[in-house]
């Protein structure tokens, strides 16, 4: 599938991923009670923020199978550009090649680019470009290992607002976000790759627990109306534990730096 | 341009100093025989591996080479082979230098750097039969492996081809391939999850990066604020058992009195000692 890139070392024009036997013979099994944890648990972060020494400001999340880097530059100079008031936000995202049960292009395609502007809405109202004219931030996030595309999209947008605040940009306060999926009868939170596959809907929320404002919200599927009144609730409760770990990540991180 | 003299007497913050007039900052250190970071001219930053993270890889490694950061995964694919080398799988190796890793990349396709640098990788890999390309066969002809190993560099500090090398083997070393078995009658290729095979891994070479600064100094291990100001590289690979696999030098390599040739003997022997260090960690 791979076309001749003379930047880079290629090798056959066409290969395939391997294809499993055990799969072909069996069908996914249908999940009606969670496996390890109960429906409304998330999975433990793990978050450091500067850890990249060449960036402003960095972190690194990694919640079981969904690792994520993110660099911050900025503020810096725009050049070539006509004078712009507010501040730009860029942020781009990026899928390693073996991030992926199938590997990918090392080219960015569309699902990076709206993976980059979910989260470019979940982060742009929390932070001040007011006072940040001619200038933009660049949000570089890369994805080492992908457990589903909401997890993905809910981590990213956390370890990017740690690494905002890491790089010292003013915010109204940090964005947490948390994605959740509307099973038969339960919804469960912070969803695998393998139960989004078999959800009815999913539902990613973003906000600042510090206001009690919601930035973002992105909804797949079918879900009735009560069930995402009752989504929103669960999850901005779940942002609030979120917004805990962040903080703390945060100042330890301060505290050690001196 | 000032003399050291003027330089000396106007009272500048050092980092702002170091942004000003680099050469001359560095300068300052090696007089006194050390180097920005702290370690002598000699020495080598510390080095961890991390092996198996990743699980949707089939083999993978985390590297750091003091602040340099360089995560490897390897993705094997099936495909048809070449029709003059029928039993012969394929090793696609690849460093991407986002724009992340430090400043000075743009984002976009790769650069200069990172294309130089996957070329040189490819080299060592290929050229030095780190991996039996036959041992990729499934069945000649029809269906062989394609090990995709793509490195990604996270935090750019210097020396990025040592930490890549090291990667790269690290996570060969690591990956496992499911066994295959090629179907003649539908001409399809089934693995099994049940059981898997490491790779057959011939060599292990690694490599010792030099800079030379100002035809005066040696500096091992150059950290990205000090390669831009060298004026020549050398970089040795070595094998498992010490043997001497290539030498690569770009730039004129006489330091002070000593001719090329002591230089470079020099390096091989330093080299020998960083690198049996460095096996130790895979």
């Amino acid at each position: 599938m791979a076309s001749f890139d003379r930047r880079r070392i290629n090798g056959p024009e066409e290969s395939r991923p391997p294809v499993f036997d055990d799969e072909i013979d069996s069908s996914p099994s249908n999940l009606t009670t969670r496996e390890g944890r109960s429906p409304k648990d998330i999975r433990p972060i793990f978050l450091t923020p500067g850890l990249i020494s060449q960036a402003n400001g960095s972190a690194y999340i990694e919640t079981e199978k969904t690792k994520i880097a993110c660099a911050v530059y900025g503020p810096r100079q725009i050049k070539n550009a006509p004078y712009n008031e507010v501040g730009k936000l860029n942020v781009e995202v990026k899928f390693a090649p073996f991030s992926c049960t199938r590997r990918r292009a090392p080219m960015r395609d569309a699902e990076d680019r709206s993976t980059g502007v979910l989260i470019h809405q979940a982060l742009v109202p929390s932070l001040r470009l007011e006072l940040l004219p001619k200038s933009c931030i660049d949000v570089f996030i890369t994805i080492l290992e992908n457990d589903g595309l909401e997890g993905c999209v809910a981590s990213g947008s956390v370890a990017a607002s740690t690494a905002l605040a890491d790089a010292g940009i003013e915010m109204f306060g940090l964005v947490t976000s948390c994605a959740g999926i509307t099973m038969e009868k339960d919804i469960w939170l912070d969803p695998t790759a393998e139960e989004a596959t078999q959800a009815r809907g999913c539902f990613t929320l973003a906000c600042m627990p510090a206001l009690g404002a919601i930035t973002s919200v992105w909804q797949t599927g079918q879900m009735t109306a009560d069930e995402i009144i009752q989504c929103t609730e669960e999850c901005q409760a779940r942002c609030k534990d979120i917004h805990d770990v962040v903080a703390t990540a945060l100042l330890n991180s301060r505290s050690t730096k001196g | 341009m000032a003399s050291s003299s003027q330089l000396s007497q106007s009272k500048i913050d050092p980092s702002v100093f170091q942004r000003l007039h680099p050469r001359a900052y560095l300068e300052r250190f090696l007089s006194e025989g050390i180097r920005p970071d702290g370690r002598d001219p000699g020495a080598w930053r510390g080095v961890s591996v991390n092996v198996g993270s990743i699980s949707t890889a089939e083999g993978s490694a985390l590297v750091r080479v003091g602040d340099t950061t360089i995560v490897c995964g390897v993705k094997a694919e099936i495909a048809e082979p070449e029709l003059d080398r029928p039993e012969h799988g394929f090793l696609v190796p690849n460093i991407d230098l986002p724009a992340m890793c430090s400043p000075r990349f743009k984002p976009g396709p790769p650069g200069e750097e990172a294309q130089v640098l996957s070329d040189r990788l490819n080299n060592v890999l290929i050229s030095l039969e780190v991996l039996s390309t036959a041992s990729l066969c499934i069945h000649p002809g029809k269906a062989v492996w394609v090990l995709y190993v793509d490195a990604t560099c996270l935090n750019y500090d210097g020396n990025a081809f040592d930490a890549t090398l090291l990667a790269m083997i690290a996570a060969l070393k690591n990956t496992k391939l499911p066994m295959a078995k090629f179907n003649e009658e539908t001409g399809r290729t089934t693995c099994s999850h049940s059981s898997s095979v490491p790779l057959d891994i011939r060599h292990l070479p690694l490599s010792a990066s030099f800079g030379i600064f100002d035809s005066s100094h040696i500096l091992a291990d150059p950290a990205s604020f000090e390669e831009p100001l060298l004026d020549a590289f050398i970089t040795v690979i070595l094998n498992e058992d010490g043997a001497l696999n290539s030498i690569a030098q770009s730039g004129l390599a006489t330091v002070g009195e000593k001719s090329s040739e002591e230089v470079v003997a020099g390096c091989v022997a330093e080299a020998k000692k960083r690198c049996a260090d460095t096996r130790k960690c895979i």
